[in-house]
């Protein structure tokens, strides 16, 4: 590390060596660092940068699971376009999911975030843990199946027949009108999670001083304030709860399949996870799998990119 | 239009059954030949006979108090048999002298009885002639000497017998009988006689550190000593390489004993009397399980209170006439992990590693230490200890145990002893004092070691002789708890009355806010509610003043008192706002009435003391603070080193893995261990064939992942059949009828073989295709069509074949059966539904009543389709063409499809429902589910109405000709052999080992005998059956259920059926779709996938329009 004086030499140009052979320098001026990085960057590389290029080249076969597979070229690519109404379904529905889950999840763990970081600490310590116990409770949306039980002596069922609005059990999560809405409902209360959390935190982190100093300034209210100097200050928080709440969104399936059963009453939950799952696992299609995987993984990263550009508005 | 027909026809259906209700009935009866359910589900008759019998109680209070003293014994003539009793002598009997052929061993204790007793066998009835004589009028008890024999139709169940007097139950609590078998260990022998410097005696001690012997397990020692001799007699408990016990395997000792007619059920301590007038009688045993012989049924006259056990006072008193001292000799102390009998095979020592204290524990390992909690704590479950004292003179008990379970509450054992002035000549224990029902041991949350007493304070004093040897029984019994707990059952079936009749007026979901004028339509209910709440307070305020605290356990008692009370009040105004609350209580009430029940408690050992000595001299109860910690800490520590994958093994597993067979299953630990025994056992697989077996318990999913990475198992245990098909279209396992075209000509050759494994005495084993004699013939592999031979049913092998191939055995095998609630029938006069037209011509009955009746929407739909005469698929005659197409489309299907979702959306069956806990409550008296799965749940979820229900094969529908289809659906599961498996004949052998019926049979009773009667496996092996432990009544009705049988052969593209038909019958039902609109909608969709899927695997297909090229056949069996 420590260099003696005899041995100062001139110090080495960018331009003088190729960009690969910088790199490498680099890398191992900063050995340490990369030491230190690489359990994770194994891990991270071996169980989610390799699977998505396997998935993306096993989408191009015909993979069962149990035999070699054989190339199929695009075929599986024009059979789910156009062929498959199912998946059009299951797209529509997964649209609708994010769009209705995705944002107003988000911009109410925001809200509800700045709401509780006015309080007192102590009492802010005790909401916070109201809000955020739904989703570390593991599987405690089985709360619904029991409200929204089927049976004539179900909670809802049982309030509704007594109070004479029916005669019948409704089959909540078996009938076609209620389960989406439901499962947007279950969805939305189960998703003050972790960008919940990061959003308090960042809350925490902004500077006081920066608001005096924005007083002087002019700032006139705190829609302002929070507008011009809380928001953008805490961005790499807001940024970690969209890309959070953009893949919760999307991937939201097993609250479905133990709610509404797999699969869900004519599609009508069905989203591109649950096809997925329903060619991977019950039809042993992995190719086709594979394909439906690849189209999610590119919405997933478009849909980030489109909210990296929307966040960077922030406070602009 | 559909839908107006569809009405006339049911109002037609319905007039002409009420019409035929009147006189056509007992024609059906009387032809059964048609078959249907009738044939083994109980007549209305007889359910009504079963309820209105009186109680013991009634029975005492109408017969008065007054008998004759002095009276002579009346002895029944067993030859006096009236006709179309099934009972025989034994010399006449060929289940005896089949037993007798083959193991003469079992009849050693017989004796020379062949011609004056009688073989009762396990089906049938016999009934006895007797009379009593002129002015003999009186009480008598009933004296009955058996001979538990086994035979054929012998399996692990008690024997059990309906009794009637006169043709009818005398009062409920003699309604059956139960006549205990004993079971003992097998690993015991004698060592030969040596020198000994000991004093003349019997010294009994325990081992498991190797002393004595060269291996780890754990051994008792008896060491009897006589004249400077010694023999020792030595059991063993083994144990696997890593140090845990093995379940020891035990046997039926078949043996005489004499039985009291008493109650099964533990509330009447002490024999029942019987008021018999003078002149004819008639006394019937009614089979229901297991065959027993007789020898003598005696009517032993009563001689007023006292006259049978005498009280605890009588025997001080004649201690003190005898002039009875103490013994000073030593301590004998009995580990109770030793039992020399049991009353039952699931009566089993245990592990408990809660104490350093207990004998012999050793941290890491479980080694078997004690007897008791889950196995042995329902009442009349007994352990018994032989033991003998080495001096005369008047000994105390003591016992170190863990009682823990009910908070507050004590539990009780009933001691019986034989032996020596005590018990009955053929060895059979009696009681020695009416306290010794009533042995009590209290509530801690930590171990006790204490003296055995009563209620009262009385510590028990025996009387023991020297060189003497005794047995002492430890009952399970509800003791001084039993009027209590008696108490709070007749309340909850007075509560559940209740309950039943306010959802008569208001339905089970009442307005909160009507007043249901509960006092003008049924005052009684109000009022029957109060009177419970007080009852309920009282039975709390006995148990407190029993148990001297107010745990939580006695606290639920006054929570439901408190919601009866608020209930009644008020003129029952308050009872629709809270039904739904008394519904939950009623459930925790039968619960807690189980719990109370249920005597678990741990027990490490047994001393026997003399009557002088102190609490001192007693085991610890606690061991010290340093041992524990050192013994947590260990244990904790061993915990990161013990390999679970060794449990069980007796050796090392082999490096040489082609002679090993690879098992896989995804069941539970228990189950896995029992296979693991039973491979391992003398006479199990690798004994008999010389292949090592490694057993791997899985989770579920993990199959399809190993065999992708090619570390898959040879052999997988329990393949849901769908599964099956699945991974056989895509090569992953292998047939095993010898066509399976990616096995070579040899391996196929296998399956179509006979060869011979010979094991010769030097333990090496020989493989031959010829046959060579009997001699050493150890394990004969034989060909697939002999394997499957009258052991499957069609229904079921068909679900695992494809295209003529076979891909494995089945193993489970489920289906719905219909089961009922007798006494709920019976009042209402129903009788158990033959049709399913009939089934809806009693729903007005159930309706008006607020019942409903359970019918699983998804087995419905499909099992209706086969009733009607259709099929699942077209064109099943045409082996290129099988599965090509949905035979949804048929007239018959969408018909019954039709039929099964008119059944929810006209006669509003419930679609989902909480099956076991309404049928509990009787609301929903008919059920129809998987028999195995609404068996196990109810027969320990829903003790209190034991012996008030049955099973039966399903509700059929009318053929043209007149008969009835009654046929339910396979759900199988198979043993399949991998792609991959490197020993294909090892596999084979292995298969055919682990489905053959003798096998499944055990493995079967195994279960039971472990887990308990909640553990009954569904084997699909029809030979297994008739030995598992049901009763007569429900085998012949499994059996039946299983000759009606029919499958969903599993296709390519099979799982979209079930989909589809699940959304067209929730359309149809949520939406008031045409449920064939709704149906035919989907047709499509199904066929286009069944099409793609066909053509992933190159298989002819069929077009929308298309039928099979050839001459095709409509498939419609």
């Amino acid at each position: 590390m420590s260099q003696t004086s005899e041995q100062i030499k001139r110090p080495v140009q960018r331009s003088e060596m190729s960009k690969i052979q910088w790199t490498w320098k680099e890398m191992k001026r900063n050995k340490t660092a990369y030491f230190m990085l690489a359990p994770f960057l194994i891990l991270f590389i071996v169980f989610t940068v390799l699977p998505v290029f396997l998935s993306m080249i096993l989408s191009l076969t015909d993979f069962n699971m149990l035999e070699m597979p054989s190339w199929k070229g695009v075929t599986n690519f024009t059979r789910l376009f156009l062929e498959d109404e199912i998946f059009i379904l299951a797209c529509q529905n997964t649209l609708i999911f994010a769009c209705v889950t995705g944002p107003v999840s988000y911009l109410l763990s925001l809200l509800i975030a700045w709401f509780i970081n006015e309080l007192p600490p102590k009492i802010r310590a005790v909401v916070t843990l109201v809000f955020y116990a739904p989703s570390i409770s593991g599987q405690v949306y089985l709360i619904w199946k029991t409200l929204f039980s089927s049976d004539a002596y179900g909670w809802v069922n049982a309030t509704l027949i007594d109070l004479g609005l029916m005669t019948k059990p409704i089959l909540w999560f078996e009938n076609a009108d209620y389960v989406m809405g439901l499962c947007i409902v279950v969805a939305l209360w189960t998703s003050l999670g972790t960008a919940f959390l990061a959003f308090i935190a960042g809350f925490q982190t902004v500077d006081r001083s920066m608001y005096e100093a924005a007083a002087v300034d002019g700032i006139k209210n705190r829609w302002q304030e929070l507008w011009y100097i809380t928001l953008p200050t805490m961005r790499p928080q807001m940024m970690f709860g969209a890309v959070l709440s953009i893949t919760g969104a999307f991937g939201f399936g097993a609250v479905v399949d133990a709610l509404c059963g797999f699969p869900s009453v004519d599609y009508a939950a069905h989203t591109i996870m649950h096809h997925l799952n329903d060619y991977g696992g019950q039809r042993y299609e992995v190719g086709y799998a594979s394909a439906i995987a690849v189209v999610l993984f590119v919405i997933m990263i478009s849909c980030n990119i489109v909210v990296k550009k929307a966040l960077s508005k922030v406070g602009e | 239009m559909k839908k107006t027909l569809f009405q006339k026809a049911i109002c037609l259906l319905l007039s002409v059954t009420t019409l035929l209700g009147v006189f056509g009935i007992t024609s059906y009866a009387a032809d059964g030949k048609k078959g249907s359910n009738q044939d083994t589900a109980s007549s209305l008759e007889d359910m009504q006979s079963l309820v209105g019998v009186s109680s013991y109680e009634d029975y005492l209070a109408a017969n008065g108090d007054s008998f004759v003293s002095g009276l002579p014994v009346i002895n029944i003539d067993l030859n006096d048999m009236v006709a179309g009793s099934t009972g025989v002598k034994p010399s006449e009997s060929d289940e005896c002298k089949q037993s007798f052929a083959d193991n003469q061993q079992n009849w050693a204790n017989f004796g020379d009885n062949w011609e004056n007793s009688i073989y009762l066998p396990s089906t049938g009835q016999t009934t006895w002639n007797f009379k009593i004589p002129e002015g003999a009028a009186s009480y008598y008890y009933i004296k009955i000497e058996y001979y538990s024999c086994i035979t054929s139709e012998s399996s692990i169940s008690a024997i059990e017998r309906k009794f009637k007097i006169d043709g009818k139950a005398p009062f409920d609590e003699a309604s059956y009988i139960k006549l205990d078998k004993s079971w003992s260990f097998d690993q015991v022998t004698v060592l030969e006689e040596t020198e000994s410097d000991k004093e003349d005696g019997v010294y009994i001690t325990y081992d498991n550190t190797g002393k004595y012997f060269d291996d780890d397990s754990y051994y008792k020692i008896v060491e009897t000593v006589k004249n400077g001799k010694s023999v020792k007699t030595v059991y063993k408990m083994s144990v696997d390489i890593i140090g845990n016990s093995m379940s020891p395997s035990i046997e039926q000792e078949p043996q005489w004993s004499t039985y009291y007619v008493d109650d099964s059920t533990g509330y009447y301590h002490g024999y029942f009397r019987f008021y018999l007038l003078n002149g004819s009688h008639q006394l019937t045993l009614e089979s229901q399980r297991e065959p027993v012989i007789i020898k003598s049924i005696q009517l032993i006259p009563y001689e007023g209170e006292g006259d049978s056990i005498p009280s605890y006072e009588q025997v001080l008193q004649e201690y003190a006439a005898n002039g009875y001292q103490s013994a000073s000799g030593d301590i004998t102390t009995l580990e109770a992990e030793f039992p020399d009998f049991v009353s039952d095979s699931s009566v089993y020592a245990t592990n408990n590693n809660t104490s350093a204290q207990t004998y012999p524990s050793a941290p890491g390992s479980q080694i078997f230490n004690v007897i008791g909690e889950n196995s042995y704590n329902s009442v009349g479950q007994w352990a018994a200890y032989k033991f003998t004292v080495n001096e005369s003179g008047l000994y105390k008990l003591s016992a170190r145990y863990l009682q823990s379970t009910l908070q507050g509450m004590y539990i009780c054992r009933t001691i019986k002893l034989s032996g020596g002035k005590y018990g009955y000549e053929d060895g059979t224990p009696t009681v020695p004092f009416m306290e010794a029902y009533d042995v009590q041991f209290n509530y801690n949350k930590k171990w006790q070691s204490t003296f055995i007493g009563d209620s009262k304070g009385n510590i028990f004093q025996f009387y023991f002789e020297e060189g003497v040897e005794y047995t002492i029984y430890f009952e399970v019994s509800l003791g001084s708890l039993k009027e209590l707990i008696y108490r709070a059952e007749k309340s909850l079936e007075a509560i559940n009355d209740c309950y039943l009749r306010i959802l008569q007026l208001t339905g089970s979901n009442p307005d909160p806010d009507i007043n249901y004028d509960f006092y003008k339509y049924m005052p009684d209910v109000p009022r029957t509610l109060l009177v419970q709440a007080i009852e309920l307070m009282d039975i709390k305020a006995g148990f407190e003043e029993l148990c001297g605290t107010n745990g939580s356990h006695i606290a639920t008692l006054e929570t439901i008192a408190i919601l009866l009370d608020t209930m009644g009040s008020e003129e029952g105004i308050e009872i629709a706002a809270n039904l739904s609350n008394l519904k939950s209580y009623l459930g925790t009430l039968g619960t807690w009435i189980n719990d109370s029940k249920r005597g678990g408690m741990v027990v490490d050992s047994f001393s026997i003391v003399p009557a002088n000595a102190t609490e001192d001299v007693l085991p610890r109860a606690k061991s010290n603070f340093f041992k524990s910690l050192w013994f947590e800490f260990s244990s904790f520590i061993y915990s990161f080193f013990t390999d679970y994958d060794m449990m069980g093994l007796t050796t090392k597993p082999q490096e040489d893995v082609t002679e090993t067979v690879n098992v896989w299953l995804a069941t539970g630990r228990d189950q896995s261990n029992i296979w693991r025994s039973m491979i391992d056992a003398k006479g199990g697989f690798t004994d008999r064939t010389g292949h090592a077996v490694t057993l791997k318990l899985v989770t579920a999913g993990t199959l399809l992942p190993s065999i992708l990475s090619g570390k898959g198992p040879d052999i997988y245990i329990g393949l849901g059949s769908a599964d099956v098909i699945n991974y056989a279209i895509r090569n992953a396992v292998m047939g095993v009828s010898g066509g399976d075209k990616n096995l070579t000509q040899e391996e196929n050759e296998i399956f179509l073989n006979h060869y011979y494994t010979y094991k010769n005495p030097d333990g090496t084993y020989e493989i031959t295709k010829e046959y060579k004699g009997e001699e050493n013939l150890s394990f004969v592999s034989q060909t697939f069509e002999e394997n499957v031979g009258d052991n499957y049913i069609q229904a079921a092998m068909d679900t695992v074949t494809l295209r003529g191939v076979s891909y494995g055995l089945p193993q489970t095998m489920t289906f719905a059966m219909m089961f009922y609630r007798m006494d709920v029938l019976a009042e209402l006069g129903v009788r158990v539904p033959e049709t399913w037209s009939e089934l809806i011509s009693t729903l007005p009955t159930f309706q008006t009543n607020n019942m409903e009746i359970g019918v699983d929407y998804i087995s419905a739909l499909d099992f209706m389709i086969y009733q009607k005469g259709g099929n699942m698929w077209l064109y099943t005659d045409n082996e290129d063409y099988a599965g090509a197409k949905i035979g949804l489309g048929t007239d018959i299907a969408l018909e019954s499809f039709e039929y099964v979702c008119r059944l929810y959306s006209d006669y509003s069956f419930p679609i989902t429902y909480d099956a076991a806990n309404r049928f509990r409550t009787g609301e929903m008296p008919l059920l129809i589910g998987g028999y195995t799965g609404l068996y196990n749940q109810l027969v320990v979820y829903a003790t209190e109405i034991e012996g008030l229900w049955e099973f039966c094969p399903l509700p059929g529908t009318e053929r043209e000709d007149g008969t009835i289809n009654y046929d339910s659906l396979a759900g199988v599961s198979a043993t399949v052999m991998l792609h991959g498996c490197n020993n294909v004949f090892a596999a084979w052998e292995f298969m055919q080992w682990q489905s053959s019926a003798e096998v499944q049979a055990s493995y079967g009773n195994k279960m039971v005998a472990l887990i308990g009667p909640s553990a009954k496996y569904e084997t699909a092996n029809i030979n297994a059956i008739k030995d598992l432990s049901w009763t007569a009544r429900e085998r012949a009705a499994i059996e039946d259920q299983i000759r009606n049988m029919s499958s969903i052969v599993n296709y390519p593209g099979s799982y979209i059926i079930a989909r589809y038909m699940k959304f067209a019958f929730l359309d149809a039902v949520n939406d008031g779709a045409n449920p064939v609109d709704a149906m035919t909608e989907y047709l499509d969709d199904i066929n286009s996938e069944i099409r793609r899927k066909r053509e992933e695997f190159d298989l002819p297909v069929l077009m929308p329009d298309e039928d099979p090229p050839t001459t095709s056949k409509s498939a419609t069996k």
